[in-house]
């Protein structure tokens, strides 16, 4: 595998991956913020709807997502089967219920008083949410960055809905996956090894710029 | 008479999905601007939740609510501004993450203060507070009385119209309690501001404020100062007992200790002639003395003063004074079951160090 080829995929992952995680993000932590925050009748029926979401198979995502998207599907005309897009879509339904069940736990770890004290020093209701976010900001970031991990080191959904096209949507997955077919295990070694170092340099590299300005 | 800075009408509350029974009643409570309140009352007896809705944290149903001559309820923004004039400070303070000017600053930030102004407010209310230099300190690492003195100082930095503080010297070691007290003085006649505190002290009540609101059970009780006595509580876990005077020992149900405040209504003394038979001296709670006043009231009973080791006011039918042989001098004993002893007050005599 020449050094271009290897860093295109790389040049993937990151970007769907990570593109994932923040989309998912945006989405699951004002979910878990409203979670946290309420009591209401359905409650508990969603955390476990979401519970069971988690261990849905990423093969089964793909499936799902490559009936929708495939051309005779109801996104079908929309032609993002075998895209880097198709890939992220299916990455933020994979990591949307674990992002969702992490910064719910965080956000409830938070002390009440935070949102109330927020609110007697004169915080509007969005301020003092963003105080309980802030409050949590280190357990939000493990949730993220777990989505993060689990979108970045999964193969089904990039490989069904990536289609695996060399220099267009092989990731590192799929990459490791079409080097041990060939019998290349001494790459798909090397590519789990870069995948690894890639997730612990990201890891490393927000811990300490959230820890700088803390 | 001055301009008001709480008007409240018939105002109720009740915690969402309460299953106590509780709720706060209020007919009516006016509290002037620059006023200096104390809410004295027993655990349980809503003085936070009072406080909860003077900080509009809470809203009232039913109930209406005038704050500085207008309805902080009417619409979202107003609501906002009323809690931007009206700041609670909480019995169990929170202090953000970060360092103390960070959680000063908080408040000034939400209220757009301009950045400019922020080191001298600090200063001067961590000055107050007596916790100079501290800006830089971590939050965290603080002890529990100076968390509730950079609470005080948070909220004194925002300068409100209303300083609400929910037991303001309970996690405060005495001689501190002491300046905070002088600053609860302070903040009210320098700068005008309505200061409304709780407090299980009654005495600290007394010191502190121009008026003494009174709670019971969620609403406004008349309070008396007939028969309040106060002392160190002793308990064998199953009764306590207070000794307002030496040799002297008031009884009441349940286990307290530390300083406690309590009060037994007239109505449930039980007077009779030291030579009557029905006044054997058995068992706790019974005194005695001379009658030094005897009045007659409007509801045809009489008003009795006895007075002895301890002085009690007694009421007793206007027909039973002279059955029971008692005449102004005449000897008295004077009797009450533990359980006509309310307790008003009551703290730990044990305070953390600071």
């Amino acid at each position: 595998m020449i050094v271009r080829e290897l860093l295109l995929a790389i040049g993937v992952s990151l970007k769907t991956s990570g593109l994932a995680a923040l989309i998912a993000s945006l989405l699951a932590v004002p979910a878990a913020l409203f979670l946290a925050g309420r009591e209401f009748r359905g409650k508990h029926a969603i955390l476990l709807v979401n519970q069971t979401w988690m261990a849905a198979p990423t093969v089964v995502i793909g499936l799902l997502f490559y009936f929708l998207l495939s051309r005779s599907g109801p996104l079908g005309r929309f032609g993002l089967l075998y895209t880097q897009a198709a890939i992220t879509i299916g990455q933020v339904f994979l990591i949307l219920p674990l992002i969702t069940g992490f910064s719910y736990m965080a956000l409830r770890q938070v002390d009440r008083r935070a949102r109330l004290t927020a609110l007697t020093l004169g915080a509007s209701r969005r301020q003092a949410s963003w105080v309980v976010l802030r409050e949590a900001k280190f357990a939000l970031l493990v949730a993220v960055l777990a989505g993060f991990a689990r979108a970045v080191s999964e193969v089904g959904i990039a490989m069904m809905l990536g289609g695996n096209i060399r220099n267009a949507t092989r990731n590192i997955t799929t990459a490791i996956a079409l080097e041990t077919a060939k019998g290349e295990f001494t790459n798909g070694v090397i590519l789990g090894a870069i995948l690894l170092v890639i997730t612990l340099g990201i890891n490393i590299l927000v811990q300490v710029g959230l820890r700088s300005r803390d | 008479m001055s301009k008001a800075a709480y008007d409240l009408h018939d105002v109720r509350y009740i915690y969402p999905g309460s299953l106590s029974g509780f709720a706060l009643e209020i007919d009516s409570l006016r509290i002037g601007a620059g006023e200096s309140i104390a809410l004295v009352g027993p655990n349980g007896a809503g003085k936070t939740t009072l406080l909860m809705v003077l900080a509009f944290l809470v809203k009232p149903d039913p109930g209406r609510i005038e704050f500085l001559g207008e309805d902080p309820w009417a619409d979202e923004a107003r609501t906002l501004l009323a809690r931007r004039e009206a700041v609670l400070v909480t019995h169990h303070p929170y202090l953000f993450k970060g360092t103390v000017s960070e959680n000063i600053a908080f408040g000034l930030r939400v209220r757009g203060v301009t950045e400019r102004d922020w080191p001298a407010r600090m200063r001067a209310a961590l000055a107050l507070v007596e916790l100079s230099g501290r800006e830089s300190r971590s939050a965290a690492g603080l002890s529990a009385g100076q968390a509730q003195r950079v609470a005080l100082a948070r909220a004194l930095a925002l300068r409100p119209k209303a300083l609400l503080l929910d037991e303001p010297t309970a996690n405060i070691e005495a001689g501190l309690a002491l300046r905070i007290e002088a600053v609860i003085r302070e903040i009210s006649r320098e700068t005008g501001a309505t200061v409304v505190f709780s407090s299980h002290n009654f005495s600290q009540a007394s010191r502190l404020a121009d008026g003494i609101l009174y709670l019971s059970e969620g609403k406004r009780v008349p309070f008396s100062h007939e028969n309040c006595f106060s002392g160190t509580a002793r308990s064998d876990g199953r009764q306590s007992w207070i000794e307002p005077r030496p040799g002297t020992r008031i009884v009441f149900p349940g286990a307290f200790e530390g300083h406690v405040t309590c009060v037994i209504n007239p109505a449930d003394i039980e007077l009779v002639g030291a030579d009557d038979p029905r006044g054997a001296a058995d068992g706790p709670n019974v005194f005695s003395g001379r009658v030094t006043r005897l009045e007659t009231t409007e509801a045809e009973s009489a008003l009795v003063r006895v007075s002895g080791e301890l002085t009690f006011r007694g009421t007793l039918p206007l027909g039973s004074v002279e059955a029971r042989g008692i005449s102004l001098s005449r000897p008295v004993l004077i009797k009450f079951k533990p359980e006509a002893v309310e307790i008003i007050g009551s703290e730990p005599s044990e305070k953390p160090h600071d």
